[in-house]
């Protein structure tokens, strides 16, 4: 029984965990008061360096390492993700989307977590300000 | 670590590429709140093994003896809102013997989707464990503190269950934390017993800076637990149980690793009157994926 329960959880737990490839989510949407949040970061992009930083920690795994996407993730460099709100955004990295994959990230000190936000702009060139709010697609 | 570069074959490649992928995989939890005994609602991420050893060393009272509890934990989540553990445990006591003490698998699940102003996670454990067992990795029922051997603890077996309600918020950058416990011995009658732990902690940095640095503050997170027993079914309250505050710290000293550090002291005089706990964590960024690439599976 002791060793029924040690080898089925693990072999049922990385089974489990085997990814399923990316298809957007159309139902993950911020709400319209957290998509019209403005970065209060947005006039000091100098901190998109540790925005950089924290991504390249927590997100390279799944977006690449310049956003680009991988089979379980969303590109972020695509007009589908960056013509959302940098409050969409923030409460997409806050929430995540567990059933998908995405986890929440509201661990991670909230400053910190527009500071991601502002790093995910530079990965598309000129596209620094905020965008259009609420009503954005998804981007995982 | 690429390991479609090449292809492994037989069990003893499989288990070398393993092995490689485990001491070569890098990766980062730079979420994790530095409590010891408390949970927060925040899991393992999705296809991340994290492996990490914990030490619990018991300052005695005069005519105990010290001991020295460590215990390694797999940490793996399997999905966005299951994380699953097992823990090995052992036990040393100066003047007495080392004992293996047991195992436990421990389950986490997150019913809801989103962020909450509370957050609930249920958790659930099966420990097939001995009465040596001083790893204190909760703390229920009534305090006993026991002056056999080694050898005869060890002797008795138990089989437990163990749950919690793990209700936990994030408010301006602070964690707050509360843990219900509640656990039955199966291999004996003792009833259902109780207890909780409390914790809250916060980053020493709200910023991160742009520039790669080791002992920046954003790296480092503190707070304090309290924890303890709230008795049985046969006598619930805090009559004759035992109570710590315990300030944590952690710091994460690299991308894919971080260090704990907690002084706990005893509030009652049935508690230990101080216990040392530190730990070692390191976790391994998509492992599951890897590891079935191994194994010719989905990537």
């Amino acid at each position: 029984m002791k060793w029924a329960v040690l080898t089925f959880f693990p072999a049922a737990a990385l089974l489990l965990a085997q990814n399923v490839n990316y298809q957007p989510d159309t139902k993950w949407r911020a709400p319209e008061e957290a998509a019209a949040r403005k970065n209060p970061l947005a006039d000091k992009p100098e901190l998109a360096a540790g925005g950089r930083k924290l991504f390249k920690r927590n997100c390279v795994e799944c977006h690449g390492d310049s956003g680009q996407g991988l089979k379980k993730a969303a590109d972020l460099q695509l007009p589908v993700v960056q013509d959302q709100s940098d409050g969409a955004l923030h409460w997409k990295i806050t929430n995540g989307n567990p059933d998908r994959g995405m986890p929440s990230f509201s661990g991670i000190p909230e400053l910190q977590r527009w500071q991601i936000v502002l790093y995910l702009r530079t990965l598309k060139p000129g596209a620094t300000e905020n965008k259009s709010p609420a009503g954005e697609p998804p981007s995982r | 670590m690429h390991l479609a570069f090449f292809r492994v074959r037989g069990p003893k490649s499989r288990i070398l590429a393993l092995t490689l992928l485990i001491g070569t995989a890098a990766s980062l939890h730079s979420q994790e709140a530095p409590y010891f005994v408390t949970y927060d609602h925040h899991l393992e991420e999705p296809g991340n093994l994290e492996i990490a050893t914990w030490t619990t060393v018991g300052i005695p009272r005069s005519g105990q003896n010290l001991f020295f509890a460590p215990f390694s934990e797999f940490e793996y989540g399997v999905t966005g809102r299951w994380t699953a553990e097992l823990y090995l445990e052992g036990q040393a006591t100066s003047g007495d013997s080392a004992v293996f003490t047991g195992w436990r698998l421990e389950n986490r699940f997150r019913p809801l989707k989103r962020e909450h102003r509370i957050n609930p996670i249920f958790y659930f454990e099966y420990e097939g464990i001995n009465e040596a067992t001083k790893i204190l990795k909760e703390v229920v029922g009534n305090a006993e503190i026991s002056n056999e051997r080694n050898a005869e603890l060890a002797a008795v077996h138990a089989h437990e269950i163990e749950t919690k309600l793990i209700l936990s918020s994030n408010i301006h950058d602070w964690n707050l934390s509360e843990n219900f416990i509640v656990e039955k011995n199966l291999s004996s009658d003792e009833g259902f017993e109780f207890g909780y732990a409390l914790g809250v902690s916060r980053p020493l940095s709200k910023l991160a800076s742009g520039k790669e640095c080791r002992f920046c503050l954003e790296n480092f997170n503190a707070g304090l637990e309290l924890y303890g027993g709230l008795g049985s079914t046969n006598g619930f309250g805090f009559h004759e149980t035992a109570h710590y505050l315990a300030p944590v710290v952690s710091w994460q000293v690299s991308d894919n690793s971080s260090i704990h550090f907690s002084p706990s002291f005893g509030l009652t005089n049935v508690s230990y009157p101080a216990l040392l706990r530190f730990g070692y964590a390191y976790e391994i960024r998509g492992f599951g994926s890897k590891v079935a690439r191994i194994f010719g599976g989905r990537q």
